[in-house]
């Protein structure tokens, strides 16, 4: 990983210097702008997001389904959580849960749909759920600009989120991060355990190792396959009602389009960390800074902040070329390392 | 209405809209061939675009923007090329990794180089060359459809039929053919599976970028954030919808294009624009279904007879 | 007679093994040279060295009296070395003779000649009585002509010294037969073979002439008309070597397993399990033979819950189970030792431990509610390692760092650790060395005296034969015939097997 930090910093800064600016003071605007002072509090909340899709990225990876849906499920039930939280009554504390219960239902359904082709009609979720993120799209803008919309506004937006509604930030840390911090925190937690420890973490990671293994043992390949998708989707809906309950308070399009890039960064920080929630959560908190740090970079150096996007995804392109550290869970090596096996065929380089 | 909706236009903007598909996917169908999943073409043929762009702005020059692209897109290729084939990494997770990196690369430099966000239109009004074949262009309903396309929309139709001869032909296709079904297999016989990957990865690089530079500059002349949107992903299903057979994938293409034109014909008609947008990927989502379906009902129908 | 092919002193090691320990071979021009011994003695390894697939640390290879370094298979080819492995390595969707001709195409300016390509073909094949058809799919094809257009491609490349690296594995008797008539047709015609085996009466009706390796070493050069196969076979394994005998099976117990009308279709829709019925009682092993092919995979993934019943029942224990999910099977009291272990028995990427967690997952002895007993599961892990002599440093380590062997083990403990009623085991020996053999073959007897039924599909007729009360005979997704294997022998079988006595017909 090393290696790969130093290759992606290097052609960054290589980037930096030929487009004329000066690689070692954007790096150190980068740094102390993403992980001091005020900008720390800004990376942790920027970690809401970030970790939460990295989560919701792990649990279909590490059972080898490649979730390419997140944005999708992220804007779908972000717009029905939000409005929920706009059109319920009742006390906040019942709406917020009621939102968030929403949101995560409403990712959760999105993300069925292409674990039901696989399942059902062996279309490839890969594609599907990726495709699915264009209609994802046009659905969400639609809606907030038609049915949904403040007659009226200047752009496409729903209506403010009643402050009684909105997720509230922590009392302490001087005020700008959502309590959701303190829930991703907890999700880190229970999937670590859940993960290592449940036989449903056993159950899936054998379904990642090997898909006939896990059929020929028993596992209810289908049913494993829809339950991490609904699972990965409602985490995804969560983020996005976040995302608008906890910050902005209205459900901009433009906007929400924008923050569409967490689904990604997530992916890559689950890339980075293995999918195990631990690592992810570090993962996170580096990849948040990095972002956080950009911007702080283009205000003092005219650099900009898309610098930190194409590190990352160097970081990864890095990682997965095994530049270093594999990005496979890593295992001792017994000693029965013998003549050559009967070699098998692939027909794809490097299948997942 | 749908003698409005269909008619001799919109089977121009059928072909203009499948000619950046196609030329991605033939790409994408010499690398599925080679068997390389390749899934990083919107990243190529974004990055493409850019390049287009930025090389029609600093030398005017339609054939400078055009190499520009297939640069940009061969670079990119070779990051898949070193990390897939040379260090056996995951295919499709470094294709989502392009992907992304196109995106960062391309937002990154829009502003540090033209210091604009968003768009950008290059100086001069470079098109991509347009060629209007003389006699051919004025044959009725035809003519205008196929014989007044820009040289990129010729190479894209043509490299359909080029592309089946070069598989099914010739030496080097049959080994490409053999590389991507057993590379160890043809190994042993001493052809060496990573110059065929590798060459075939750096082919789609060019395809896709010149995609990107039809796309940037065979019509408007503009690069905005973004501009593949999606594109390069519905290359990826048409090759799957095709079965990587160079006529399967034309016909999965023309299926795209078909849905394109019709969607800004509907938008013309007042339907709000979002409908434009979904359709391409809605109409891809329900023909991988039915194609999944229509496989197995066709094998039961000919087993009845057997 | 010249010398063809000379080995000196070939060394090869593998971090802790010594898979080639100075070994010399002498094979002369228009002669088949049987190279035997055990799986592991180093046979494959030799034959990757000699063929350029892996570089020698020590020894010279001579080819024609000329040393020769290869550094690809490649350079053996260039040399006229040929070989035929056990997995083929053709391509499946080209043509026969797209295949043969791959690489070295008759072509004009890089355009196939492919009128010549077919003729060239066809005329080789004529030549060598190897029928095949040029123009058909390699994927649509047999077994046994899939071994033909290998010999063809060899040919084609004018090979003078072909290495048959095990190939009458996949054959039946007959089929087995008319290649021998090959090679020596091949032989006559001054070619040089090399052919491995670890079958002694296969060595005994072909050689000309023997080297038997043992760890690595070549131990014995044998004479086929002055040695006997208990002499190969001492030499091979170092010591005497008595086959487990089944011995005499216990009173027979009721119906385990029941199989009625049962049909499966193939990928085509075809019928490839048509109409088959069957019981295997608690106490009897049951032995399907059959060519590749002819439905016996799809039969036992039928049987498992790994596809898709068309028509018929499966009653396992007194429960219908055709309509029951894999688990639900196991629960009802099935185990399965499957034929594709690298892939569907064991998951490379997981630990040893976790392998052997498998289907037990969900019993109460290994989980409490959601959560896994960690104690329970790395004692199971533990005990299964040493009762299974499973060789590996800890059960924390990758299953993908065993051998064949160990890997087998890890499956097999699994499997018969559940003391289930009915024991499938599909192909339990195919590519294990004979120490493994032998322990595999104890315990399925053992499992047998104890009151298990045991359904037994294997491509090694001798293995049914010493294991099987009662042999089911599978041709074209039919049972064709039911045989007692004290009453027949391989011949009768294999006529059976390529269809040539089918009752009725």
């Amino acid at each position: 990983m090393t290696v790969a930090l130093v290759v992606a910093f290097g052609l960054g800064a290589v980037v930096i210097a030929l487009t004329g600016g000066d690689p070692l003071a954007a790096f150190g605007e980068m740094l102390t702008g993403g992980f001091t002072g005020s900008g720390l509090r800004n990376t942790l909340s920027r970690m809401i997001p970030i970790v939460g899709m990295a989560l919701a990225f792990s649990l279909a990876f590490r059972s080898g389904v490649l979730n390419l849906g997140g944005e999708g499920q992220m804007l779908m039930g972000a717009l029905f959580g939000t409005m929920t939280a706009i059109v319920l009554p009742g006390p906040g504390p019942v709406v917020i849960v009621a939102a968030l219960l929403v949101g995560a239902a409403v990712g959760a359904l999105w993300a069925l749909l292409p674990a039901l082709g696989q399942t059902k009609f062996q279309v490839p979720l890969l594609i599907t759920s990726l495709l699915l993120n264009y209609v994802a799209r046009a659905t969400t803008s639609y809606l907030v600009r038609y049915p949904f919309g403040e007659p009226g506004a200047a752009f496409a937006s729903t209506v403010a989120v009643p402050e009684s509604n909105r997720i509230p930030d922590f009392p302490f840390l001087g005020g700008g991060i959502s309590i959701s911090l303190f829930f991703v925190f907890g999700l880190v937690a229970l999937l670590a355990v859940v993960y290592r420890r449940s036989v449903f973490g056993y159950e899936t990671a054998m379904l990642g190792f090997s898909g006939p293994f896990a059929r020929y043992g028993g596992v209810d390949v289908e049913r494993k396959t829809l339950l991490v998708m609904a699972s990965a989707g409602a985490i995804g809906g969560l983020v996005g009602s976040h995302l608008v309950l906890g910050e902005t308070y209205r459900y901009i399009d433009a906007d929400m389009i924008a923050q569409t890039g967490f689904a990604w960064t997530g992916l890559m920080v689950s890339l980075l960390a293995a999918n195990r929630p631990v690592a992810i959560l570090l993962a996170g908190f580096f990849f948040a800074g990095l972002q956080i740090g950009g911007f702080a970079m283009e205000r003092a150096t005219k650099v900009s902040w898309q610098l930190a996007e194409m590190i990352q995804a160097l970081v990864i392109v890095a990682v997965v070329s095994r530049l270093g550290l594999t990005w496979r869970r890593r295992r001792k090596l017994g000693e029965e390392v013998g003549p050559p096996q009967p070699e098998m065929e692939t027909a794809h380089v490097g299948e997942v | 209405m749908l003698a409005q909706l269909v008619d001799m236009s919109l089977w121009e903007s059928v072909v203009r809209a499948l000619i950046p598909v196609l030329l991605a996917a033939i790409g994408g169908l010499i690398c599925e061939r080679a068997g390389v999943f390749q899934i990083s073409l919107e990243g190529m043929m974004l990055a493409g675009a850019f390049a287009a762009v930025a090389a029609a702005h600093v030398t005017g020059s339609a054939l400078a923007a055009a190499a520009a692209a297939a640069v940009a897109g061969v670079l990119l290729s070779l990051v898949l090329a070193f990390g897939a084939v040379s260090r056996g990494g995951n295919a499709i997770v470094l294709g989502v990794a392009i992907n992304i990196l196109a995106v960062g690369l391309t937002s990154f430099l829009l502003p540090q180089l033209f210091g604009v966000r968003g768009s950008f239109q290059p100086e001069g009004g470079v098109r991509i060359l347009r060629i209007a074949i003389p006699g051919l262009s004025d044959l009725p309903f035809i003519g205008p459809v196929l014989f007044n396309l820009s040289i990129l929309g010729y190479a894209a139709l043509l490299l359909v039929p080029a592309t089946w001869l070069f598989l099914f032909r010739t030496q080097l296709g049959l080994r490409l053919r053999g590389v991507g079904e057993r590379p160890l297999a043809a190994e042993t016989l001493g052809v060496s599976s990573t110059v065929y990957r590798y060459a075939a990865v750096v082919a789609s690089g060019v395809l896709a970028g010149l995609a990107g530079a039809q796309l940037a500059l065979g019509n408007v002349g503009v690069f905005t954030e973004g501009i593949s949107s999606g594109r390069g992903w519905i290359a990826v299903v048409a090759v799957m919808l095709g079965r990587a057979h160079p006529f399967g994938v034309l016909a999965a293409c023309l299926l795209f294009g078909f849905t394109e034109a019709f969607g800004f014909r509907l938008q013309g008609q007042g339907y709000p624009v979002q409908i434009t947008d979904a359709l391409p990927f809605v109409v891809t989502l329900v023909a991988l279904v039915i194609a999944r379906k229509r496989f197995r009902r066709l094998l039961d129908l000919t087993a009845s007879t057997v | 007679m010249t010398t063809e092919l000379e080995l000196r002193g070939i060394t090869k090691r593998f971090p802790g093994v010594l898979a080639c320990d100075g070994i010399d071979l002498t094979a002369r021009r228009g002669e088949i040279h049987c190279i035997v011994g055990e799986n592991g003695a180093g046979k494959t390894t030799l034959m990757s060295i000699l063929y350029g697939l892996i570089p020698p640390d020590e020894g010279e290879i001579l080819v024609r009296g000329e040393p020769v370094r290869f550094h690809s298979p490649l350079d053996a080819i260039r040399r006229g070395l040929g070989m035929v492995h056990q997995a083929f390595k053709l391509f499946p969707s080209l043509t026969v003779a797209e295949n043969v001709i791959f690489r070295e195409e008759p072509a004009k300016l890089g355009w196939i000649d492919r009128k010549r390509a077919v003729a060239r073909v066809q005329e080789l094949a004529d030549a060598y009585g190897l029928a095949v058809d040029p123009t058909a799919v390699v994927e649509d094809l047999p077994v046994g002509v899939l071994q033909r257009v290998e010999i063809l491609k060899a040919l084609y490349r004018h090979a003078s010294i072909l290495i048959l690296d095990e190939p009458t594995a996949v054959l039946t008797p007959q089929e087995r037969d008319r290649l021998f008539d090959v090679m020596r047709r091949l032989r006559d015609s001054g070619r040089t073979i090399l052919f491995i085996t670890h079958k002694l009466a296969e060595v005994m009706s072909v050689a000309d002439r023997i080297t038997v390796l043992r760890n690595g070493k070549a131990v014995a050069e044998l004479d086929p008309a002055t040695t006997t196969p208990e002499e190969i076979s001492r030499h091979m394994t170092g010591r005497d070597v008595e086959p487990v005998r089944a011995g005499a099976p216990t009173a027979l117990g009721d119906v385990v397993l029941s199989v009625r009308s049962l049909t499966v279709r193939g990928a085509h829709s075809l019928p490839v399990v048509s109409d088959v019925s069957f019981d295997v009682r608690a106490g009897e092993v049951v032995g399907i033979a059959a060519v590749a092919g002819n439905g016996q995979t799809e039969l036992i993934e039928a049987i498992a819950g790994l596809r898709e019943i068309e028509s018929g029942t499966v009653t396992l224990a007194g429960v219908d189970i055709t309509h029951l999910d894999v688990a639900g099977r196991r629960r009802a009291g099935m185990s399965y030792i499957p034929e594709d272990r690298h892939r569907v028995g064991t998951a490379a990427a997981a630990s040893v431990s976790e392998n052997l967690l498998m289907g037990y997952q969900r019993t109460d002895r290994m989980r409490r509610g959601a959560w896994l007993r960690r104690r329970a599961v790395a004692d199971h892990a533990g005990r299964l390692k040493d009762e299974f002599a499973i060789k590996v440093s800890g059960v924390d380590v990758a299953a993908g760092t065993l051998s064949g062997g160990n890997l087998q083990k890890v499956a097999l403990a699994r499997e018969m650790a559940h003391d289930a009623p009915l024991i499938i085991a599909e192909q339990p020996t195919r590519g294990v060395d004979i120490g493994a053999i032998e322990f595999i073959h104890t315990r399925l007897v053992a499992a047998r005296d104890r009151g298990a039924a045991i359904l037994l599909v294997s491509a090694e007729l001798s293995e049914i034969q010493s294991l099987a009360t009662r042999i089911l005979v599978m041709f074209e997704g039919r049972i064709v015939a039911e045989l007692d294997p004290d009453r027949v022998d391989e011949a009768e079988i294999g006529l059976h097997m390529t269809g040539g006595k089918v009752a009725g017909a």
